[in-house]
């Protein structure tokens, strides 16, 4: 379904990436780990639009994606939870939803607004709140529910975790399980590796802008070197 | 008392004109970070429209919604023109930009129509004056309170209620955030120099019906006025910028109402200083925006 | 260093020296073959000249886009005629004129210096408004009020009927409202001294400072720049240029009325200013003759003598207004840098000169042996709410100069709002920070950058437009010269510890990844810190690189004497680097210890690998 061929981004500030390729399957719940700054950023941002790539290509469907402007990625079907969410805080819950679902009818968007809200009851009682009220964890909701009112083919979600306690990152992978139980399909960056592993097919790990293992879920989460590549070597003998 | 209601009635229609060149500006910042000093330009191509309207012998009835699709058309054909090739660019190169365009539409005005003001009439009812409880208020400043309130009820409904103005206050949040639900940048930066417009055009009918008269530099006044009260409000907030416009009509009018006969003539100069009073104690404004920078 | 600094500094008066007499023997040529048209064309443009020059030492230095420069023209230009003008004429002029004004006599020299100190002290007070709504490079806030201040001045102008004699007629010297100024010599003098005060400001301690923050505002302020005090200063001297500008003029015209110095004046002086580029005191003269010509070829190709019937359209009045607006239009939609950018003559002249050798430069270099005693740093108890999102939570570092100490955890984990905290960037709701047991809280950065914190940043702040040495000369002229503090610091150590000797002279915004950050690097060192405070400076760098980092940062380190705190997330890099290690995850402390303790404290692994 997205196929990324040696893909390389420079990019000021961020890490670049070198040669990157990576494949998703419809349905399949693809998860990317790796230390801070190895570039997992940059590559869904460059996979969306955001970024331009040096060289390589992004593959969606078939169709090649390369380059495009952000919301004509997300018009042919691939949507992105960004990095810190970035909810509109200004706007209420109600208002996020139906600018998720800019790209599709107004009848349909109002459908799936109920959906989301059924699938997010929280979101449901704090429709006329504005988002930049919300918790982490509700924020977090409202920014998966968001990018699902586009009623994408694959789903990015970038660190949906991110900055929440231990037990609304467990509501956060309860939803990634109830969403691939659904049959959604997901490409993951997460730092817990271990938890994510548990819910995700399959796993790339990447360290400073490349990919250096991948694998099934089951053979990753008992690798023993994980640990090592995910934040460098800790052997100390030949220091 | 009787007269300080007739004074805050004269503020608010005063203000209300401000308001909305104000919230013209307030809505370009917001989606493209961008003061416009042409806004004004807006006003000046108005002006040029009435009068040019005038002498093909329309009658104000026409000439107003003309003036305003005008006043809207001419926002997007400058964002167009000239907006779109810096957008994203520093500040200071926007600033100027819009400074240049601002030159240059003076400049063609001088150049093909004239460089001296040109008189239009002046509809005959808004000298009239009406007894509401036994106070005169003019009829044109009720006129204006009511169209104005109008407008914004109108501009408010728009941004609250329909998709174009949802997407367009989520692009002003965060514009990489909006791109990527499937806002189309393109569409939502006309859309906002179209609503801009329409708002500058709006003013700009009281603006000349008070006036009466086009000249290359009839934009300058209402501009720099706008683009204060968009400042005093908050710069990108909407509310605030339509805050500021009403708080400079009244500050403008209780002074000018109150100023020695001889010091009538700098109500302007000493409205500045209180506004740069205000800034050294408030420098974001009434309502700050947060934008956040990571550091 | 005090004989070399001063040749440097006199050949930078080459520059100056040359436009100058390429200006003025130009413009004189040109006038000798044509009237006094001529004449009077080429005593504009010179006078147009100091007053762009003195807008230029504002503008380019500090990066603030002013429209209030011709309104200190207006006030010297008034001041200047109102005490110039013969008591006769203003008593038939301005008999009602207040405190007495129509009395004064001054001789045009005095006037020149009354009009400069009313003008100073005015800026000064525009100045601290300035300064208080935060003017940085590209701000609104700083441009609307310089607005703001021409539209004041005009409307007194207009209206101050008893001073001024309001806008109709104006003020004039005398009856037939003829020129008064007689010769150039003033103007030579006063354009000669305007070239070399633009130039050498540019040049000094606090030109320098300013253009640093103008590229970045934060960055200057994270080594030790408070902006707001070189704006002042740019600001005073430009507007002291602009004076003697504005005087000449209305000497020169023999009159003045509120329109000489507006919107149309405005327009042309910011025109000359953006076309040659903003940045450059030989770019602003250029820009000077260039829309001097534009402008007169625009007027005769408009004017009578001209006459193509196909091209009536354009060939019109306001064809000069046209060609104003679209040169500023132009020049900001394809090349916002102008014509030279901040290219300089006497610069591109010296690299004709034969260089000095390292060695002669390294002279520069203080003895730097002198142990620094042991100093600390304590941050205790810091939180941080962010909304209702706690960010830290009691979280805690300590360092000493003698160490190393890393700070590490997953993303999220609050690392480099600790780092905002430490430098005065973020406030914390709670918390101590002391340095030597000195509290720090609440500091603006700028001071705590004084105060020995010195950091890099993890999103690259260079000084863009400044070149490499030049970034890293201006954080050392920022810091202070506290006595238990080393007194400079070697900059080409420095250059040569980060292994960008050969890239001394390229600009920082051409750098590539891992330059930059070295760079980022020596310019924080260049501060001469007690503490060096790096944000993931590997971040982005190839294994081989973060390596041959270990050893630069220690090597810096060790070179002015500074203690570390290093936030990375690479463990390589910090065990290589560190002493000490703190793990915060969620904004709390979770582990502290050395970096093998660490390594098997299984609550890290549990922090980084997540527990399931």
């Amino acid at each position: 379904m997205l196929e990324v061929e040696s893909l390389t981004t420079r990019y000021g500030s961020i890490s670049a990436l070198r040669d990157v390729g990576l494949s998703v399957g419809s349905g399949e719940v693809v998860c990317l780990i790796g230390p801070n700054g190895a570039g997992k950023t940059t590559l869904l941002s460059t996979i969306s639009g955001l970024l331009n790539p040096v060289s390589g290509s992004v593959k969606f469907e078939n169709e090649e994606i390369t380059s495009w402007a952000p919301d004509r990625i997300l018009r042919s079907g691939l949507a992105l939870v960004p990095e810190h969410r970035r909810i509109f805080g200004d706007l209420t819950v109600d208002e996020n939803l139906l600018v998720g679902g800019v790209t599709i009818s107004s009848g349909r968007r109002l459908e799936l607004k109920e959906e989301i809200i059924t699938l997010f009851p929280v979101l449901g009682e704090k429709l006329s709140t504005e988002a930049g009220y919300l918790s982490g964890g509700e924020a977090q909701q409202l920014a998966i529910g968001r990018a699902l009112m586009s009623e994408p083919k694959i789903l990015l979600m970038d660190e949906p975790a991110l900055g929440l306690a231990p037990v609304l990152a467990e509501v956060v992978f309860e939803l990634i399980n109830q969403l691939r139980q659904n049959g959604q399909t997901l490409l993951v960056v997460e730092q817990n590796a271990r938890r994510i592993l548990e819910v995700a097919d399959r796993g790339y790990v990447m360290r400073s802008g490349s990919i250096v293992i991948s694998g099934d879920s089951n053979e990753l989460i008992s690798r023993d070197d994980l640990f090592e590549t995910y934040i460098g070597k800790t052997d100390t003998t030949h220091e | 008392m009787n007269e300080l209601i007739q004074q805050i009635v004269d503020g608010l229609g005063r203000g209300g004109i401000y308001a909305l060149i104000a919230l013209g500006i307030a809505v370009i910042f917001g989606v493209m970070h961008l003061v416009n000093f042409a806004h004004g330009e807006l006003i000046t191509v108005s002006a040029y429209s009435a009068y040019g309207l005038f002498q093909a012998g329309w009658n104000w009835w026409f000439i107003v919604p003309a003036v305003i699709l005008i006043a809207g058309m001419t926002s997007v054909v400058i964002e167009f023109l000239a907006f779109r090739w810096v957008r994203g660019a520093p500040d200071f190169t926007m600033l100027m930009t819009s400074f240049g365009i601002h030159f240059v539409v003076q400049a063609l005005f001088v150049m093909y129509v004239s460089a001296n003001f040109r008189q239009f009439p002046r509809p005959d009812w808004i000298f009239n004056t009406v007894k509401i409880a036994g106070i005169s208020f003019e009829v044109f400043d009720i006129a204006v309170i009511f169209f104005t309130l109008l407008t914004l009820i109108g501009t408010f409904w728009i941004l609250q209620k329909t998709m174009f103005g949802i997407s367009l206050r989520a692009a002003a949040e965060d514009f990489d955030a909006a791109r990527l639900m499937g806002v189309r940048s393109d569409r939502i930066i006309r859309g906002a120099f179209a609503l801009s417009g329409v708002l500058a055009g709006v003013a700009a009918v009281f603006w000349l019906m008070r006036s009466g008269q086009a000249g290359p530099t009839a934009g300058l006044t209402p501009m720099l006025k706008g683009v204060l009260a968009a400042l005093i409000g908050g710069l990108g907030s909407l509310g605030g910028a339509v805050l500021g416009g009403v708080a400079l009509g009244l500050v403008e009018v209780m002074l000018i109402s109150r100023l020695p006969e001889g010091l009538v003539g700098l109500t302007d100069g000493i409205v500045f200083l209180l506004i740069a009073f205000l800034f050294v104690f408030r420098p974001q404004g009434f309502i700050s925006v947060r934008r956040a920078e990571r550091v | 260093m005090s004989k070399e600094y001063f040749h440097s500094r006199l050949f930078t008066l080459v520059g100056p020296i040359l436009i100058f007499a390429v200006l003025v023997c130009g413009g004189l040529l040109y006038a000798s073959f044509g009237g006094s048209a001529r004449d009077g064309l080429i005593t504009q443009m010179l006078i147009n000249a100091i007053i762009v020059l003195g807008i230029q030492i504002y503008v380019g230095n500090t990066g603030v886009l002013s429209f209030g420069h011709i309104g200190f023209g207006a006030i010297a230009g008034y001041a200047f005629a109102i005490c110039a003008i013969s008591p006769t004429r203003k008593n038939s002029q301005i008999p009602d004129a207040p405190f007495g004004l129509s009395g004064i006599d001054l001789t045009p020299f005095q006037s020149v210096l009354v009009s400069i100190l009313l003008t100073v002290i005015v800026a000064f007070i525009i100045g601290l408004g300035l300064a208080r709504s935060g003017a940085r490079s590209g701000s609104v806030a700083a441009t609307v009020i310089t607005l703001a201040l021409l539209f004041v001045v005009h409307e007194v102008a207009k209206n101050w009927i008893d001073l001024t004699r309001g806008g109709k007629t104006g003020l004039s010297f005398s009856p037939l409202g003829n020129a008064t100024l007689q010769g150039r010599g003033w103007i030579y003098i006063a354009l000669l001294f305007a070239i070399i005060t633009a130039r050498l400001f540019k040049e000094t301690r606090l030109g320098r400072l300013a253009q640093a923050a103008r590229e970045d505002d934060l960055a200057a302020r994270a080594v030790g720049i408070d902006p707001a005090v070189q704006q002042m200063i740019s600001l005073l001297l430009s507007v002291t240029l602009v004076s003697i500008g504005a005087s000449l003029r209305v000497f020169e015209l023999g009159s003045i009325n509120p329109r000489l110095f507006f919107f149309k004046f405005t327009l042309l002086t910011l025109t000359m200013l953006i076309v040659g580029g903003r940045n450059s005191v030989t770019g602003a003269v250029v820009g000077v003759v260039i829309i001097t010509a534009g402008s007169e070829f625009t007027r005769y190709l408009a004017g009578p003598s001209v006459d193509v019937a196909a091209l009536d359209w354009i060939l019109r009045s306001g064809l000069t207004d046209i060609f104003l607006g679209a040169s500023m239009l132009g020049f900001m939609i394809f090349k916002p840098a102008g014509l030279l950018g901040d290219w300089e003559l006497d610069k591109w002249l010296k690299k004709f000169l034969p260089e000095k050798t390292n060695a002669e430069a390294v002279k520069d270099r203080v003895e730097n042996n002198q142990e620094r005693s042991h100093q600390s740093l304590n941050v205790e108890g810091v939180v941080v709410d962010f909304g209702g999102f706690r960010a830290l939570d009691r979280a805690e570092i300590r360092a000493g100069t003698d160490e190393v100490v890393g700070l590490i955890g997953p993303n999220g984990a609050g690392k480099t709002t600790l780092l905002n905290v430490i430098t005065g960037v973020v406030d914390c709701s709670e918390g101590y920070l002391k340095i030597n047991g000195k509290s720090i809280e609440g500091l603006q950065p700028h001071m705590i950058a004084r105060a020995g914190l010195v950091r890099t940043f993890q999103n690259l702040r260079l000084f863009h437009l400044l070149s490499v040495r030049e970034n890293i000369e201006v954080a050392r002229l920022a810091s202070p010269d506290a006595n238990n503090r080393l007194e400079t610091v070697a900059i080409e150590e420095l250059l040569h510890i980060t292994g960008l000797d050969e890239l001394r002279n390229r600009r920082a915004g051409e750098l590539d990844y891992g330059n930059a950050r070295r760079l980022e690097l020596a310019r924080a060192a260049a501060a001469n810190p007690v503490f060096l405070l790096l944000d993931e400076p590997t971040s982005g760098m190839s294994d081989h690189e973060s390596e041959a980092m270990i050893h630069q940062v220690r090597s810096v380190a060790s070179l002015i004497g500074a203690g570390v705190v290093v936030i990375d997330h690479d463990l390589n890099f910090i065990t290589g680097i560190c002493d000490r290690v703190y793990v915060l995850d969620q904004g709390r402390l979770i582990s502290t210890g050395s970096p093998e303790e660490i390594s098997l404290d299984e609550k890290v692994r549990a922090a980084y690998l997540g527990s399931s």
